[in-house]
């Protein structure tokens, strides 16, 4: 039977329940399956008690959860952790494990801050923030690679060379370990939409005839939308986030680069045997982390035009949580992004929630949500399988 | 011979390592479209040969030709380049990978300018290969779930897909059944047909012979003799390799057999990834005999073993040793009621690498009254014990103080022998016990196995080699997919009955075996 004589049939739609239930819960352990009914009826009774019961404590949860803002907040904390977890994998895959992913974008955080005070630019300094982060990463790989350094620890030294050297750096040039307010990056609606209404007006214009202030219209009707709205609305820094995760999981599954990544981090010296230098693969993949983390970093600070470098500065983790969000994403950079945004939403609704105080407890307990969150989620459902050869030193032409 | 005739040709080659000469002055000349056998004792020098002719080493001197032309290999890509291509006897394959993408691995057809793999010119090229040479591999399997024999047409498929004439093969058949080493030697007849040429390490007189035309022996690093292969025997190829002369063929069977010393049953164990790897196996183990178990290896030999002597808990069933069951008991009350275990990975189980030679004499002992008072090791009666195994087993270097790393494969497996054996066993579990290990320390090690067997002993080997679990045992399973196949006279069956048996089919006159049977024992 071809697919064009299909039809579904009655008995067909009265499967779709069972396959549903057969996707959500075959083939899985009775803890897991319990956590999942339970979620499942959570999700049920916010909605009911959001529609029927907007005044309720559950109610008013369902309205922090579906507010656009709550969407905006999420996309916006999910920029320098998927950033930094997408160069994360391009490392580790490779077979070096670069856990200084926190310090790349506590120095692209600062630098971006300071090349924009330099060039009145948000650009250039976007591109600073890069440059200087590609650096650290090239260090970190010259010490790793050539000189054969243990990969934890010398991570462990981009992290505190970085956390020690941003305030530092700020003290001396700002007088405090925060720097001054520069420009930030503009949301869509505040740069006039130059290019979406010129892409659409040219796209839509033509087929449909449509004056362009109907497209302005457009626009500002798909910002206007209940919570997807903020999709349409956001920063450059969020569109260049999933155009990133796009392109990384292209060069990963479909370019040859991407499969010598890949060799490289399993069997390296299959790779070497095959004729392509392991070494340059190596290079490539850590130079790229710190390419992306730079994206990353520079994108956290110039959303907010500060960099604020007290106590574990204005990155405050976000390196680590990248490291959690590849491995739970099992290195693919689309899972990687979507436990970002698990994170990261999780972190805006107790943002949100401190604010509006929706429950009666302490803020530090409303703060932990996310954390305690990712732990559960992790301990039932992570299945990652690290890179065979990943950690390991590789050297042509010795023998093991 | 005309150099046309001479695919390859090696002049001189000298490559020092740090304290050894491993090649020194070898001279190797090898016809095109013949298969030439380099055979020789671990540590001969065959495989950092073959290394410089692949680019891995540069020779220290001497000179490299290919094809008529001298060539400088700086790394395997030269050597790809000039149409060399080896197969090493670690496989060079990424697990995780298809079939086709492994085979292409950094020669990739792109399209798109080279911003995309072109999967399907790959697949095809591939399908096209193992079609030409009759290989029959799918392109899209997982390496992971390939058969060890596939992941070696997979390999030698990688070097013809770059266009390699010259194929060199690292003992190819050391991870192969009996059957897989047949279809291999098919394989490089097809290939020498269609005018490749092979060459392929060794250390097994048989397959020298066997599959070769012509056969050069290296000993210490130096060429010994190039001979025909038709003109040789066995005799005087062992001659040549170990340089004296060697017994092969050891054939002494059990004479008096005493009780029941190891009793296995119903045992069924898991394996590291909780998945079942023995079900439901029996056998007993008398004084005085040698148990064998065949097979080809990872059929849950290593977790059958591994629950016998203490090292992994079963799942269900029992182990009795001497008439009382110790599955509950320790790795440590075991050495000390006389199971004495040799075990399948020496460096890894059977010595402390960095430890010296009087350390490592007293491992499994330290609890023991005649090393240690109150907690603290007697070091004087250490030393004296390691000098004792040291002598009694001639381990060479001959000096204790030695770390356990410096020692070549073939001592470290002495040293281990020495002094499981030193313990004064009931039972002696060995594992592989000549794996890896040159034919005069494998001859050495199976005359202890049979003195021990002759003394009362019992012995427990397991092994994948075919023709010492044949000669040694007097009783001989066959174990595969985590079941005694069979339990046989090795006197009656023919290796070919045991490829089958090994591969999980019955040969004519082979019935499954009933378990109920295996706890009576024949007297």
């Amino acid at each position: 039977m071809s697919s064009a004589d299909y039809v579904p049939s009655a008995s067909d739609v009265r499967a779709l329940p069972e396959r549903a239930y057969d996707r959500l819960f075959a083939g899985r352990s009775r803890v897991q399956q319990s956590v999942i009914a339970i979620t499942l009826a959570a999700v049920l009774s916010l909605v009911a008690f959001g529609v029927f019961a907007p005044e309720s404590t559950a109610g008013r949860l369902f309205a922090v959860l579906t507010a656009s803002s709550t969407l905006a907040a999420t996309l916006r904390l999910s920029v320098p952790i998927a950033f930094a977890a997408l160069g994360g994998i391009f490392a580790e895959k490779s077979g070096v494990i670069n856990i200084g992913l926190e310090g790349l974008l506590i120095i692209a955080a600062f630098t971006g801050i300071y090349a924009t005070d330099v060039t009145g630019s948000v650009w250039y300094g976007l591109a600073g923030g890069v440059v200087a982060s590609t650096l650290l990463a090239a260090l970190f790989a010259v010490v790793c690679i050539e000189f054969r350094a243990d990969q934890i620890i010398a991570g462990l030294a981009v992290w505190l060379i970085a956390l020690g050297l941003a305030p530092f750096l700020s003290s001396v040039i700002y007088g405090s370990k925060n720097t001054d307010s520069v420009a930030t990056f503009p949301t869509l609606t505040d740069m006039g939409i130059p290019f979406v209404s010129e892409f659409v007006t040219w796209e839509l214009g033509f087929v449909l005839d449509l004056p362009v202030v109907g497209v302005l219209d457009l626009q500002s009707s798909l910002v206007g939308l209940p919570f997807f709205g903020a999709l349409f609305d956001a920063g450059p820094p969020v569109y260049l986030m999933f155009a990133a995760v796009a392109l990384s999981w292209y060069t990963l599954n479909r370019t040859a680069f991407g499969r010598w990544v890949k060799a490289s981090g399993e069997n390296p010296k299959a790779l070497d045997t095959a004729g392509v230098n392991v070494h340059r693969v190596r290079y490539v993949a850590v130079l790229l982390s710190g390419v992306l983390a730079g994206v990353g970093g520079a994108a956290l600070a110039l959303g907010i035009g500060q960099f604020t470098g007290n106590g574990p500065t204005m990155v405050n983790g976000k390196g680590f949580i990248a490291i959690v969000a590849y491995l739970f994403g099992n290195y693919n950079p689309v899972g990687a992004l979507a436990s970002t945004m698990l994170f990261a939403g999780l972190d805006a609704t107790q943002l949100t929630l401190q604010a509006r105080d929706v429950f009666n407890v302490p803020t530090e307990l409303v703060r932990t949500i996310p954390y305690i969150t990712v732990i559960v989620v992790l301990a039932l459902f992570g299945r990652t399988r690290l890179p065979s050869a990943a950690g390991d030193h590789y050297e042509s032409g010795e023998d093991e | 011979m005309t150099q046309t005739d001479t695919a390859v040709r090696l002049d001189a080659i000298t490559k020092r390592f740090p304290g050894v000469v491993a090649n020194d002055d070898v001279d190797l000349a090898v016809e095109r479209g013949s298969v030439h056998a380099l055979l020789g004792e671990n540590g001969a020098g065959k495989t950092t040969l073959m290394n410089v002719l692949y680019g891995l080493y540069q020779p220290d001197g001497g000179r490299v030709v290919v094809d008529g032309q001298p060539r400088e290999f700086d790394s395997p890509r030269d050597a790809i380049d000039a149409g060399v291509g080896m197969i090493h006897q670690h496989f060079m394959l990424v697990d995780t990978m298809t079939v086709a993408e492994n085979i292409a691995l950094g020669n990739e057809p792109r399209k798109w300018g080279g911003l995309a793999v072109d999967s399907e010119a790959t697949r095809r090229e591939v399908v096209e290969l193992s079609d030409r040479y009759g290989f029959g591999v799918d392109p899209d399997q997982t390496v992971a779930d390939a058969s060890v024999g596939v992941q070696q047409r997979v390999e030698i498929l990688k070097a013809l897909y770059r266009g390699a004439d010259v194929l060199i093969l690292d003992e190819p058949t050391a991870v192969l059944t009996p059957q897989e080493v047949e279809d291999l030697f098919d394989v490089l007849e097809e290939l020498t047909d269609q005018g490749k040429t092979v060459i392929f390490i060794t250390h097994k007189l048989g397959e020298a012979m066997h599959a070769a035309d012509d056969v050069t022996v290296l000993r210490d690093g130096k060429n010994v003799a190039t001979v025909d292969a038709a003109d040789t025997t066995r005799e005087e190829l062992a001659e040549l390799m170990v340089g004296r002369e060697v017994v092969l063929e050891v054939e002494s069977r059990a004479t008096d057999v005493g009780d029941v010393v190891l009793d296995v049953d119903s045992l069924s164990v898991l394996d590291d990834r909780e998945v079942p790897a023995v079900t439901d196996v029996s056998f007993a183990v008398r004084e005085g005999e040698v148990f064998g178990i065949a097979g080809v290896d990872g059929n849950g030999q290593a977790e059958l073993v591994e629950a016998i002597t203490g090292l992994r808990d079963p799942e269900t069933g029992d182990v009795a040793f001497d008439g009382r069951s110790v599955t509950d008991d320790s790795r440590r009350e075991r050495i000390e009621d006389g199971m004495a275990y040799i075990p399948e990975d020496r460096q890894e189980r059977g010595l402390v690498m960095d430890f010296d030679l009087v350390e490592n004499a007293i491992l499994g002992s330290q609890h023991s009254p005649s090393f240690s008072s109150r907690g603290t090791i007697d070091w004087q009666q250490s030393r004296e014990h390691a000098d004792a195994v040291v002598d009694e087993y001639d381990v060479r270097p001959g000096n204790p103080d030695a770390r356990a790393v410096s020692l070549s494969g073939g001592n470290q497996q002495k040293f281990i022998v020495g002094r499981e054996f030193e313990r004064d066993p009931r039972l002696v579990v060995a594992t592989h016990p000549t794996r890896g290990v040159d034919i005069g320390s494998q001859e050495f090690i199976h005359d202890r196995l049979l003195e021990l067997r002759d003394e009362g002993r019992g012995v427990l080997l397991v092994s994948s080699k075919l023709d010492e679990v044949q000669g040694l045992s007097d009783r001989l399973a066959v174990m595969h997919d985590g079941d005694l196949m069979a339990v046989v006279d090795p006197d009656d069956i023919t290796e070919e009955e045991l490829g089958l048996l090994m591969a999980g089919e019955y040969p004519e006159g082979y019935e499954p075996r009933d378990e109920r049977d295996a706890m009576e024992v024949p007297q």
